[in-house]
Order: structure tokens, then C-alpha cells, then sequence
């Protein structure tokens, strides 16, 4: 076969190359190079920093005490986006618990179609380092329901709160060890956009348009009202 | 980026002091050729904090315009020349940053076995003069000759700059030794077109990138226009004189040294 | 059937030069770029105050990843097969092309929606897939544009910032048959190319997408984009083809995050995509979405020959463009003289790598050695040096013209012998300074014409430095 062939020769002219010690060799060599420098937080004030980078990224952001809370926010914000209150939610079992009724939200449960204005994932992990979320692909959560709205919006715990991308690795292995690899992991950290027009700045460029994120706990008090001065201190700047 | 003759000079740096020591001039063959008021100020200046200052001969050009054009077999000679002329001096004084950085950074990367480790132990004595003047010899005393400097503005020429870090010496000399401010220009990290061999190469985007940073330091309205590199003032002072434009052009070693007797670079006896 | 560009080459490089630098509002553009991209990079990198410790760690587990790259790659493809994907390996461009079209037919595709991936770009595989009249449609946006336009990209990171505004509107007015409509500004743009491109994603059969990474631990491919368009290629059509080369390969998933980190600060002043994601293989049990079929096409290309060469840390290179946006040349003539696909600084390396250097050989000599693309590249490799290690492969190879190599070595001849040059400065200097001493300078000099076509020649002050100083010592020696 021709592909086998290109195999064996590339692989062939690699090996003459490369150094080609034992496996236990190289991953000592590697280790011995240490870890990438950790990002340094500004504080340890996880929920803050989260919010002032969700910000940044163009998000919008609320916060909620408990799940009938969380409803309510998501009704908000289907409300003044839409003057309707439906979405599409992925089947997982914290999403049916839902309190939907508390906010007379009307969800679908399965995958994103297009014409659907928005939809809600409960995110798996959030990051305050980049402010991103996680999801992973699946039942819970479909592709098409990150992707194929005009609004994405996504519940995040603040117990699933981690400081960094490694610390969100570490939980996703865990998970992995549990529950075998995802087809696809989506770290998300904004609306889509795009400057590829004269490097102007348009959000919507295929993805979805808004991206609204609603950290769900027990969020410090001045978190919020913390983040949005420090978003307004950068914009006055 | 961390190369092993930083190590050596930062070394240097630390442990210098500078009365009675020997140094050795580099004059540079731009200076030697077009401008030699420039080593007679250099010289002066060297002079002026306790230096015993010598020439050596056996100098002509560190060998840039061959290295940089590929023809490292030509430039090996030209390297092997310098480091013997000049490495039992204590210090090595150039003022041209681009040819400081061949010595201290590119032959060590041209030379190999004994060679190289000679060209380590020069880098560690070579530098600049700007730098020389504010980290070893540390001068700080404003001179006290009533020469008022007119308004100024600053080039970094690149191989100063990325390769030597030079860029708050010459400014913290202007300020300390002459009361000078430098009125900064725009976009100072942007490359004055002169290139070497690229000005031939490329002469219509070579002129263009002369003329923006001309722009720049016109816009700043300073009098002058200092540098450390007689390349790159060469190149804005000449493109000046092309378009018509006025600003007077010297190297930064005239200014410290307070002598603006001669004409600018490019500008007539007239 | 599309016509596509010509296939490009950097012979013509010096006379595009001079185009380039004619069209005023394409240059202005590309001064605002070269001004602005700038800040945005430092603004990023300054607020990461790890960045330069981070640069050096990832040099080190890159260029120790090379030097084990047999070992990685063999590590990654198992971990893909086991993930379920079908791992191809392809030994040029027309090999890639190749298995990329025998799996589209495999399927009786008809329709590709296509990420953005500059090897593909390489392969010219578009060009290849329209041939056999499949219908391609590239997604992210300014590749879209380019494709509507039958242009190459200008750009790694941005390959449509050379057309204006107005130009794109023209193009969307001409290409979408949508009637009569305004199309303000780039908001409109971008709405009517989302509605466009979204029929295009819902009904493709097979999405084509590259990777920013290839995980070899667990077999993952990492997607960086802002626009969503490489996550849709991905997940909704039936197959999904990965293209990329075998010199994307990382060991681990915390070196992928690093090189993520430096990525799209050095590319877009973000500290990170609006979409990282990373996709194991086909769907799993659980999946409502995704392809049924996953395959990765792994391009040699040259990378193997550059690895065994002086040039293998240009392999670093994550395609960032900073170097691009930081690059007085490319800012100066633009992507499009360089006549390749890859410009700027490692375009200059590259493209005589992967086609030759004697029809990139003018590639190499478009530099000041500024040094500023080394400065701001993520992957610290020594971009100035290697751009000088060709122009010596040039002299060598005797590309150079025969008058500069022969000056140049007369010059360094002199040079190497101080008392005949002082001897021989010391007639003509001080001849060329009486010349020259009422205008100060010249109009033009006899060998200096390159110099004299845009600037004057400043005059000599009157006798070299070593002559007079020559006279004064013996003056003092007289004088004892």
C-alpha cells in the first residue's frame, strides 16, 4: 500500500535522525527539564479574578446563589435578548433538576438545530487564569449547543471554580480516568469573533454572538461589583 | 537571550573600576574614514575619567559588512585580526554599538576551539561607549564648560539596542553629564532603513523606512538628532539632504564631549 | 470549475517590492498594522510577567521533543489509532492531497467546509480537491475572503487584512446572490458570511481542519480559533480530516498549554483563543454530534530533511505571525511579494527550505538584521542568524552576483591588511572630503549606487581618523 510506504520511509529517515534512546531515557530527559512556569494569579480570590476575565473576553456575567436563582438569571437574559424563554439544554441530569418552572424557562433537551436562539451548558470546569469554561462533548452537552446558537449561555460552579489551565488538566484526567477520553473537550472563553476585516473587532463570525456566563455558589459579596470596577478602571485607562 | 559572552560581561561590570586602566580604541571604519572627530571626542571623553587611551594599529573594520552578506570565510580573517590587536588591553571602547555587538556577540558564534575562547575573553573587556561611560566609568558629574546643548532626539540603532541593550545609558548620560532631556521619538524600536548592505539591496523600501523614521524625528521639532552608530546616522542624515529636510545629525560621543564645532553629518562647510 | 491563483513564486520577489510599495492605501493599511500589532503583543506580554521563563522552558521541551521526534510521533499515532482515528502519513504534497481526495471519494462526498490551516495552504490542496469537483468552501472568514477573491493569503494569522473595507463589500455584493442590500461595515460583513457559511456547515459531508497541536500522551489535536468556524468543521459534518505536519507533535498535555499560552499572546494580544479545543476521534458512546469517522493525514514535506539539517529550529515555529507583524520588510512590502505561502522572517527561512534556494534567493537578503522578529518570537528561535546561514548557503552556491561576492571579498582582503588600507584610505579619503566639502555630501558616488538612488553620501570630514592620529603620535615622539 502506498501509505505504508510512506510510513516506513518517514519513520525510517526520523529514526536515523533523532537520538533515538529508550523510552524510560527520554521521559527522564523530559522530566528533567521541570514544569512551565505557573501563571501567578493576582489573588486567591478565584470568583473575582474569573468574572473580571470573563469580562475582558467579552462575556457577560451574573451571579446566583442557588439553581432557583440561576433560573432566573437564564430567564433574564432569554427575555431581554429574545422576549421569549426558550432554550435547548444537553440531556444531563443536573439540567433536568432544574428549577425551570421558577423562571418559566422552556427548555428543549438534546442538540442545538439551527434556528435555535440559545442554549445553556452547565459547564464542567470554569478558569480564572484565562477566564474560561469547560464542556465536554456528549449527551450532556452537544457540540452543536456550544457552537450553533446566537447565545450561549453556561452555568458554572463555584465548587468547579479551578486557578489555571494545568489545574483544569488535572480535574479533566481525573475525569478521563473515570469515564475514558471525550470525543472533544471545548475550553471556551468568549463569543466568537473575528478582525479579519481590517482587524476591526466583530463578534458573531460563525460562533455564537453573546456568550453569558453565570457563576452558581457562594460567591463572595463584592465579587461582582469588584470585577465590573476593575473592567471599568482598564476601559477609562 | 542569554548567550555565554553576557555572562562574561555582566561579570566585567561588576568588579571594574576605571582610573589608570587601559584602553584600547576601536575606532570603527565608518568613524575612521568619514568621521574622525567622533574618536578624538571618544578619546577626550576616556581621557577625561582616568583613562590611559591607545590605538592600536593593526585595526580596520570588525568585519560586518562580509559577515552579514554570508561571506563568513572572509570575515574569520578580519575577526582573528581583532581579537589579536586588542585583547591585552583592559578595556575594549567602540563607539558603534553594531560593531561592539559583532565583537562581543558574533565572534564567538564565527570562531571555533582557541580561537573562540580568545573571542570570550574579549567580548567580556568590549563595550560600547555609551555604555562604558555609565556602567563602568559611572560618570555622573555634569560638565562644567558652559556648553549649552540645543534640543535633542535619539536613534536606537538596532544591534545597540537588541544586542546590547542600550537604551537609558545614552539618555541617562545626556541628562546627567549635559542637562539634556531627549525628546523622544516615535516608534524608536523601528529600524532606520540603513540595513548595511540592505540600503543597495533594497533601495525603494530602504528609502521609505529612512524617511518614516526622518519623519519621526522631524515631528519631535529637536534641533539634533543623535545616535550611536555612524551607519544608521549616515543613512537619516544623507536622506535628509536627498528630500531637503533640516535637522542636524552627530553622533552622541560629540555631544557629551560638548563639541559642535564641526558640521553635522552631511553638512557642508557653507 | 474554480480557477485558482497561479501557484506562487518568490522569484519575483524584487519586482513585487516595487509594486507593493506604489499601491499608497495598501501601504498605509499595513503601517497601521505594523503599529498597532505591536502594542497589543507587548501589552499581552507584559501583563504575563512569566513570559520570558515560559519561552525558555518551551525551547527546551521543544527542541528536546525534535530530538526524540521519532519516539513522540510513533507515541502519538498509537494513542490516535487507539482513540479510533485513522492515522495516514504523507510524504509531500501530493501525497497529502492525494489521501485527503481518496477518502472525500471514499465517502461520494460532495461537499467540504475546510478550518483554517496554512498546510493545506502548502499542498494547494483546494486547488486540488476543486479539480476533482468537490465544492470546498473555506470558513474562517478571511479565508473565505480570499478564496471569493481567487487570492492568496497576505498573512498567516490574517490572510485577508490587505483588502479594504470596500473591497470586501464589493466582493460579498458580487458573490452572494442575496439582492439589494448596504452592507454598512464589517458587523454587516461578518453577519451576512455567518448566514452564508452557515448553510455551507450544516450540509457539508466532510470538514477538513488542521491542528495547533498534537498531543502524544493521549492522542489529542489541539484547535486554536476565535471564530468557532474549525469547531464546527469538527463536529458537525459525518468525517472529519486532520492536516497537519509531523513537527507539531508535543509531549504532553501541560506542553501544549504552555505553547498555548505564548501562541495567541504573540499572534493577537489575547491571553488566549475564544476556542481551545481538543478532539480525541470518532463519536463514542454518549455522543449526539460529531464524525462518525476521524482521520489524521501526517505531512513530511521537508521537515525531516530540515531536521537533519543547521535550519531544525525553524521547526520551533508555531505559527504565531509575530514575526510577521514585528518585520520592518513585510510591513514595508506586505505577504503577497514574497510569492509563498509562509513571509515575513520565517517565510524567508522556509520557503527556500521547502522549494529551493536558488528560486528564493532574494528571500534571505530582505532583512536589516534588526533583530526584532528574534525579540518577539515565542519560540526563541534565532531567526537573524539562520536568515544569514542562507545568504552564506548563497554566497557558497555562487546565487550571489558575482560583483557583490567579488567586492565583498576584495573589501575583507583590504580589510585584513590595516596598513595598506590606511595607505590607500589615506589618498582617497581626504580627496573625496575636498570634493565634498562645500555641499557636505553628494548626489551620487561611483559604487555607491544603491546607496545614492534614495539618499545622499555624506562627505568625509577631511583626513582619516588614523591618519591624523598617526601624525600627532609622531608628533609627540618628535617633540620628546
Amino acid at each position: 500500500m502506498p501509505h505504508d510506504s510512506a510510513r516506513t520511509e518517514i519513520m525510517g529517515k526520523l529514526q536515523r535522525v533523532c537520538q533515538n534512546a529508550q523510552p524510560e531515557n527520554i521521559y527522564a530527559q523530559l522530566n528533567s527539564l521541570g514544569e512551565a512556569p505557573a501563571p501567578i494569579l493576582p489573588s486567591s480570590q478565584l470568583c473575582e479574578i474569573f468574572l473580571i476575565n470573563v469580562l475582558k473576553n467579552q462575556g457577560t456575567v451574573a451571579c446566583a446563589r442557588d439553581r432557583s436563582e440561576a433560573v432566573k438569571a437564564v430567564a433574564d437574559h432569554l427575555h431581554s435578548r429574545f422576549r421569549t424563554r426558550k432554550l435547548v439544554t444537553g440531556n444531563d441530569p443536573r439540567l433536568a433538576a432544574m428549577p425551570w418552572r421558577d423562571g418559566a424557562v422552556l427548555p428543549r433537551f438534546g442538540a442545538a438545530e439551527q434556528g435555535d436562539n440559545a442554549s445553556l451548558s452547565y459547564a464542567r470546569i470554569g478558569i480564572a487564569e484565562t477566564g474560561s469554561i469547560v464542556t465536554y462533548t456528549g449527551k450532556s452537552n452537544p457540540a452543536a449547543n456550544n457552537f450553533l446558537v446566537e447565545d450561549h449561555i453556561v452555568l458554572v460552579d463555584t465548587a468547579n471554580l479551578v486557578a489555571t489551565l494545568d489545574h483544569a488538566w488535572t480535574q479533566i484526567n481525573k475525569d478521563q480516568d473515570k469515564a475514558g477520553r471525550p470525543r472533544g473537550i471545548n475550553f471556551i472563553s468568549g463569543p466568537s469573533s473575528t478582525a479579519d476585516i481590517e482587524a476591526q473587532l466583530v463578534k458573531g463570525a460563525h460562533g455564537p454572538r453573546n456568550w453569558h456566563v453565570i457563576l452558581l455558589g457562594d460567591v463572595p459579596e463584592n465579587a461582582l461589583k469588584n470585577a465590573q470596577n476593575a473592567i471599568e478602571a482598564l476601559l477609562n485607562n | 537571550m542569554q548567550r555565554e559572552a553576557d555572562t562574561r560581561v555582566n561579570e566585567r561590570k561588576n568588579t571594574s573600576s576605571v582610573p589608570g586602566f587601559n584602553v584600547a580604541l576601536y575606532v570603527t571604519c565608518l568613524v575612521d574614514l568619514f568621521r574622525p572627530s567622533v574618536a578624538f571626542d571618544t578619546i577626550a571623553l576616556l581621557e577625561r575619567v582616568g583613562c590611559k587611551v591607545s590605538v592600536p594599529t593593526q585595526q580596520s573594520c570588525c568585519g560586518q559588512p562580509s559577515y552579514n552578506s554570508g561571506d563568513y570565510e572572509s570575515t574569520i580573517p578580519l575577526a582573528q585580526q581583532v581579537i589579536k590587536a586588542f585583547e591585552s588591553a583592559d578595556y575594549v571602547v567602540v563607539p558603534s554599538g553594531s560593531c561592539a555587538g559583532m565583537i562581543t556577540h558574533h565572534y564567538p558564534k564565527l570562531l571555533e576551539g582557541a580561537w573562540r575562547e580568545r573571542a570570550l575573553t574579549l567580548a567580556a573587556k568590549t563595550f560600547e561607549l555609551t555604555t562604558f561611560l555609565a556602567e563602568i566609568a559611572q560618570m555622573q558629574e555634569p560638565f562644567e564648560d558652559g556648553v549649552q546643548l540645543p534640543s535633542v532626539t535619539y536613534h536606537d540603532s538596532c544591534a545597540g539596542l537588541r544586542e546590547l541593550g542600550i537604551r537609558a545609558q545614552p539618555r541617562d548620560l545626556l541628562k546627567k553629564l549635559r542637562n539634556t532631556e531627549v525628546k523622544e521619538l516615535s516608534q524608536t524600536e523601528v529600524c532606520c532603513g540603513f540595513g548595511g548592505t540592505f540600503c543597495a539591496k533594497m533601495p525603494e523600501l530602504s528609502g521609505k523606512m529612512t524617511s518614516d523614521k526622518l519623519d519621526a524625528a522631524l515631528a519631535t521639532e529637536a534641533q539634533i538628532l543623535a545616535g550611536g552608530d555612524m551607519g544608521c546616522l549616515m543613512n537619516i542624515a544623507g536622506r535628509a539632504k536627498r528630500l531637503g529636510k533640516t535637522i542636524e545629525v552627530r553622533h552622541v560621543a560629540e555631544l557629551l564631549a560638548g563639541n559642535l564645532s564641526k558640521p553635522a553629518i552631511g553638512e557642508g562647510k557653507s | 470549475m474554480s480557477s485558482m491563483p497561479e501557484e506562487q513564486s518568490s522569484a519575483a520577489f524584487l519586482g513585487n517590492v516595487r509594486e507593493a510599495l506604489l499601491e499608497t492605501d495598501k501601504v498605509q493599511r499595513r503601517d497601521m498594522l505594523g503599529l498597532f500589532m505591536p502594542l497589543l503583543r507587548d501589552a499581552a506580554v507584559n501583563q504575563f510577567d512569566q513570559f520570558n521563563n515560559l519561552r525558555k522552558q518551551v525551547k527546551d521541551v521543544k527542541q528536546h521533543t525534535l530530538d526524540n521526534l521519532h519516539h513522540y510521533l510513533s507515541q502519538f499515532e498509537k494513542e490516535a489509532l487507539n482513540n479510533g482515528n485513522q492515522v495516514h502519513f504523507a510524504r509531500d504534497s501530493s501525497e497529502m492531497n492525494s489521501i485527503v481526495l481518496g477518502i472525500c471519494q471514499s465517502h461520494h462526498t460532495q461537499r467540504v467546509v475546510k478550518g483554517k490551516s496554512m498546510v493545506t495552504e502548502e499542498t494547494r490542496l483546494l486547488h486540488h480537491l476543486q479539480r476533482a469537483d468537490l465544492s470546498v468552501v473555506e470558513t474562517d472568514l478571511g479565508e473565505y475572503i480570499i478564496q471569493q477573491a481567487k487570492e492568496t493569503p497576505s498573512h498567516i494569522v490574517g490572510p485577508a487584512l490587505h483588502k479594504s473595507v470596500d473591497e470586501i463589500r464589493e466582493l460579498f455584493l458580487q458573490k452572494h446572490d442575496l439582492g439589494e442590500r448596504e452592507l454598512k461595515g464589517p458587523p454587516e460583513m461578518v453577519a451576512e458570511a455567518r448566514s452564508v457559511l452557515r448553510e455551507h456547515f450544516l450540509n457539508a459531508d466532510v470538514g477538513i481542519i488542521g491542528s495547533n497541536a498534537l498531543i502524544a500522551e493521549n492522542g489529542y489535536s489541539m484547535l486554536v480559533t476565535n471564530e468557532g468556524n474549525g469547531d464546527l468543521c469538527a463536529n458537525l459534518p459525518k468525517v472529519m480530516i486532520i492536516c497537519t505536519t509531523l513537527d507539531r507533535v508535543v509531549p504532553r498535555t501541560s506542553d501544549a498549554m504552555a505553547a498555548l499560552r505564548l501562541l495567541v499572546r504573540s499572534a493577537t494580544g489575547q491571553p488566549i483563543s475564544n476556542y481551545t479545543s481538543f478532539y480525541s476521534g470518532p463519536r463514542r458512546e454518549g455522543d449526539v454530534d460529531g464524525p462518525t469517522e476521524t482521520h489524521f493525514v501526517l505531512l513530511d514535506n521537508k521537515r525531516s530533511d530540515i531536521l537533519a539539517s543547521d535550519y531544525r529550529e525553524m521547526l520551533q515555529c508555531i505559527r504565531c505571525g509575530a514575526c510577521l507583524n514585528h518585520c520592518p520588510i513585510y510591513i514595508g512590502v506586505g505577504g503577497h511579494a514574497y510569492g509563498s505561502v509562509y513571509m515575513g522572517p520565517m517565510g524567508s527561512i522556509l520557503t527556500p527550505l521547502l522549494h529551493s534556494l536558488e528560486e528564493a534567493q532574494a528571500l534571505p537578503d530582505a532583512c536589516t538584521a534588526c533583530g526584532r522578529c528574534e525579540e518577539v518570537c515565542p519560540s526563541s528561535i534565532p531567526l537573524p542568524d539562520l536568515l544569514r546561514d542562507l545568504r552564506h548557503e548563497k554566497s557558497r552556491e555562487k546565487l550571489t552576483p558575482r560583483r557583490w561576492r567579488l567586492g565583498i571579498k576584495t573589501h575583507a582582503w583590504l580589510l585584513a591588511r590595516p596598513r595598506l588600507y590606511h595607505k590607500l584610505s589615506g589618498l582617497g579619503i581626504p580627496v573625496l572630503a575636498w570634493l565634498g566639502r562645500k555641499k557636505g555630501s553628494f548626489k551620487s558616488l561611483m559604487l555607491a549606487n544603491g546607496w545614492t538612488d534614495q539618499r545622499d553620501f555624506p562627505a568625509p570630514q577631511g583626513k582619516t581618523f588614523m591618519q591624523q592620529y598617526d601624525a600627532q603620535r609622531k608628533a609627540d615622539d618628535a617633540s620628546r
